[in-house]
């Protein structure tokens, strides 16, 4: 068989052929037709409303296991299907500005809350606090380590070993992370501990980062280590050392959802009290 | 100088293949897909075949009874393709020391097969610009250069008009004479084959 | 509006360094496994050639988690490692791993590509030369795959850049550490006046995919010689 052409040129007949314009504009034609079929039938124009459609929640990640099952019972109670998102309290702040179709916020400080309600963006009316929280220092349970006294100038570096970092959250802009670094600079240890610092992108994240063993101290709220077997308490920050721990909520003002209002009343009647107590949240 | 005994796959066919041939220049000749290429490719080692052996100058390159089968780097041919195959990534002179073995390098030798082969004035040029002619005169000194120990011509002309063809013969019959190395030549042009050597055989 | 606070700083020059590592260092595994899912022939190829697009199709979070299992200080490979003085948790190099992962099978795709695309009868030409297995493959293959490599490691290098979920999963957010641009860019996100310092940070990493182009451009063109147009 000889073939055409020396090694070094390709071929150039291939690329002279007529491009197959019929092909493309039918192929343009179904793609366009498939985008207006999927928006007219999922309502893609609009978000969905009406009592059928679930309730959008965000919420703040330490409530994961409380409000899962909240809100499972409202839709026992109440054939309302219930959708939270969980994420750092900052980041849903954030989406909730962009426009994010939230119906419900719950926030795990009041500062978030706060940014939101300057910006316009709640329903100002069903503002409430609902919950409270402690923060704890916590270690992996395998460790061992013994339990610690936080008071002012406490010396924690040697509970980190030679290079074991202190997880936590996001000490900039998440709550739980705000309140550990109010509370540290309070005991006047926070210049010492900042380069020994590991921050995560949420509560959560910081507690599997201790519960893994990779982080030998970390600072949780006192909800989360319950959830968690695998570290256990070695100290629990005095209340006065931060802001208070307090969880608001509210309805989001562009929320159309009939059902979002009575879910945020919900959420503070006692049968709802019950299951976040019962978490290890305190309820006023 | 060759001898072999082949069985080559061809499709859903075998084909077998025996020569037995003492002459310095050897000629394959039948029309085209008749399966030289095939016996060439066999040679230098590109293809093995289904049984049989091959010997050249006496070197035993593949044994399938014995369990002899030397890879193609090892096997000491100098392969000169239809198609040239200079490297396009190389100018002319690395193409052309591309197959230099080690310190022993005869430097000399170098400047002798470029004069044979009137290549010189190339040396610097992209393997690109070349014509055909010229190609093929770079990819024969090529393969000189690598110190074979028989050189395998696969229809080294047939990608060239009348013109260049006649141009280029006599350089091969130089290198014939004057390098005196066992040749294996390929070509579906008898009339080539005449002009090169009287050893010839056919393949259907 | 151009300036940058030392943590900018910081993670601009962490961002560049763990990119090049990650991609420096993955070059040659992505090179062996182009070139073996290029041209080798062997059982359970279809399912090598599915683990290394795993990074690509998996959730970046869940890769990180894996990443944690494996090489922190408490997976298996990590403590393997520890006593050789490699660690990964917590370190620059946690991050590096993580954006090389990430990178991994973009690199290889371009690679293999390349390495399909070049002409197998060259490298019989020079096999015929006397050129070993290897030397064949360094002197004919890698040269005229040399386009596609490249190719391949800008593509692991933009990845390696704007890489976030593994990292931030595998070795967290520590400004100096493994805080890289983009990080730092979600931690600004959170912050309400972090908008100036987040648009500063974006254009660096423009400033950065761009030179990166042009490196790669200039690679290419400096290889293929003196063509004479």
């Amino acid at each position: 068989m000889i073939t055409a052409g020396t090694a070094q040129g390709h071929s150039k007949r291939g690329r002279d052929r007529a491009f197959p314009r019929r092909l493309f504009a039918r192929a343009w034609a179904l793609l366009a037709g498939a985008v207006l079929l999927c928006s007219s039938v999922s309502g893609f124009a609009a978000p969905p409303t009406g009592r059928g459609a679930p309730l959008t929640v965000f919420a703040a990640a330490s409530l994961k296991e409380a409000l899962d099952e909240a809100s499972a019972a409202y839709t026992a109670a109440n054939g309302q299907a219930v959708r939270v998102s969980y994420a750092a309290s900052s980041v849903l702040a954030r989406q909730i500005q962009q426009g994010a179709p939230a119906d419900v916020y719950l926030s795990a400080d009041r500062d978030w809350m706060d940014v939101l309600q300057q910006d316009g963006l709640l329903d100002d009316g069903t503002r409430r606090d609902l919950l409270g929280n402690r923060l704890v220092l916590v270690a992996p349970r395998a460790s061992g380590a013994a339990a610690i006294q936080l008071r002012p100038g406490v010396d924690l570096l040697p509970r980190l070993g030679g290079n074991g970092r202190l997880a936590l959250a996001m000490t900039a802009s998440v709550p739980a992370g705000r309140y550990a670094r109010e509370a540290f600079t309070a005991l006047g240890v926070w210049d010492a501990l900042q380069p020994r610092v590991a921050e995560t992108d949420n509560v959560r994240a910081a507690l599997m980062l201790v519960a893994r063993g990779e982080a030998p101290l970390g600072v949780v709220y006192a909800t989360d280590a319950r959830a968690e077997p695998r570290v256990y308490v070695v100290a629990t920050f005095a209340p006065g050392l931060h802001a208070p721990i307090v969880y608001p909520v509210a309805r989001v003002k562009a929320s159309r959802h009939p059902a979002a209002g009575a879910f945020v009343t919900w959420l503070a009647t006692p049968a709802a009290a019950a299951i976040f107590h019962r978490r290890g949240f305190r309820v006023p | 100088m060759l001898s072999l005994d082949i069985h080559l796959r061809r499709g859903a066919f075998r084909r077998h293949v025996r020569i037995e041939d003492a002459a310095r220049v050897i000629a394959l000749g039948g029309a085209s897909g008749a399966g030289k290429t095939s016996v060439l490719h066999a040679i230098a080692g590109l293809v093995r075949p289904l049984s049989g052996y091959i010997e050249v100058e006496g070197r035993r390159l593949f044994d399938s009874a014995r369990g002899i089968d030397l890879p193609p780097h090892e096997r000491r041919i100098g392969y000169v393709f239809q198609d040239t195959r200079l490297f396009p990534h190389l100018d002319v002179r690395a193409n052309l020391h591309y197959g230099r073995r080690g310190p022993g390098f005869d430097a000399a030798g170098s400047t002798d097969i470029v004069e044979l082969l009137g290549i010189g004035h190339l040396l610097g040029r992209r393997t690109a610009n070349l014509s055909g002619g010229e190609a093929q005169r770079v990819a024969l000194g090529r393969a000189l250069l690598s110190q074979p120990a028989v050189l395998l011509l696969d229809e080294p002309l047939s990608m060239l008009d009348q013109a260049r063809r006649d141009e280029l013969i006599p350089y091969l019959q130089r290198v014939r004479d004057r390098t005196r190395l066992p040749i294996v030549y390929v070509s579906h042009s008898m009339e080539e084959i005449r002009r090169l050597t009287g050893s010839v055989h056919r393949l259907e | 509006m151009f300036e940058f606070t030392p943590a900018e700083l910081a993670a601009i020059a962490l961002s560049i360094r763990v990119a090049s590592v990650a991609t420096l260092a993955s070059l040659p595994f992505g090179i062996a496994m182009g070139w073996l899912l290029a041209r080798a022939r062997f059982p359970g190829k279809s399912l090598l050639d599915a683990l290394v697009h795993l990074p690509l199709v998996l959730p970046p979070v869940v890769v990180g988690y894996a990443l944690l299992v494996a090489f922190g200080s408490q997976g298996v490979v990590g403590r393997a490692l520890a006593p050789l003085g490699i660690e990964f948790a917590f370190r620059w190099t946690g991050a590096a791993l993580a954006s090389a992962i990430m990178g991994f099978p973009l690199m290889v795709r371009a690679i293999r590509s390349a390495i399909e695309a070049t002409d197998r009868r060259l490298e019989q030409a020079a096999a015929t030369l006397g050129a070993t297995p290897w030397r064949v493959f360094t002197s004919v293959t890698l040269p005229l795959a040399w386009p596609g490599i490249v190719a391949g490691a800008v593509l692991a290098f933009a990845k390696a850049l704007g890489e976030f979920g593994a990292t931030i999963t595998f070795v967290s957010n520590i400004p100096g550490e493994t805080q890289t641009l983009s990080s730092a860019i979600y931690g600004l996100l959170q912050v309400p006046d972090g908008e100036a310092g987040i648009w500063r940070l974006a254009a660096v990493a423009v400033a950065i995919s761009l030179l990166a182009l042009l490196l790669s451009e200039w690679l290419v063109r400096r290889q293929r010689g003196d063509e004479v147009t």
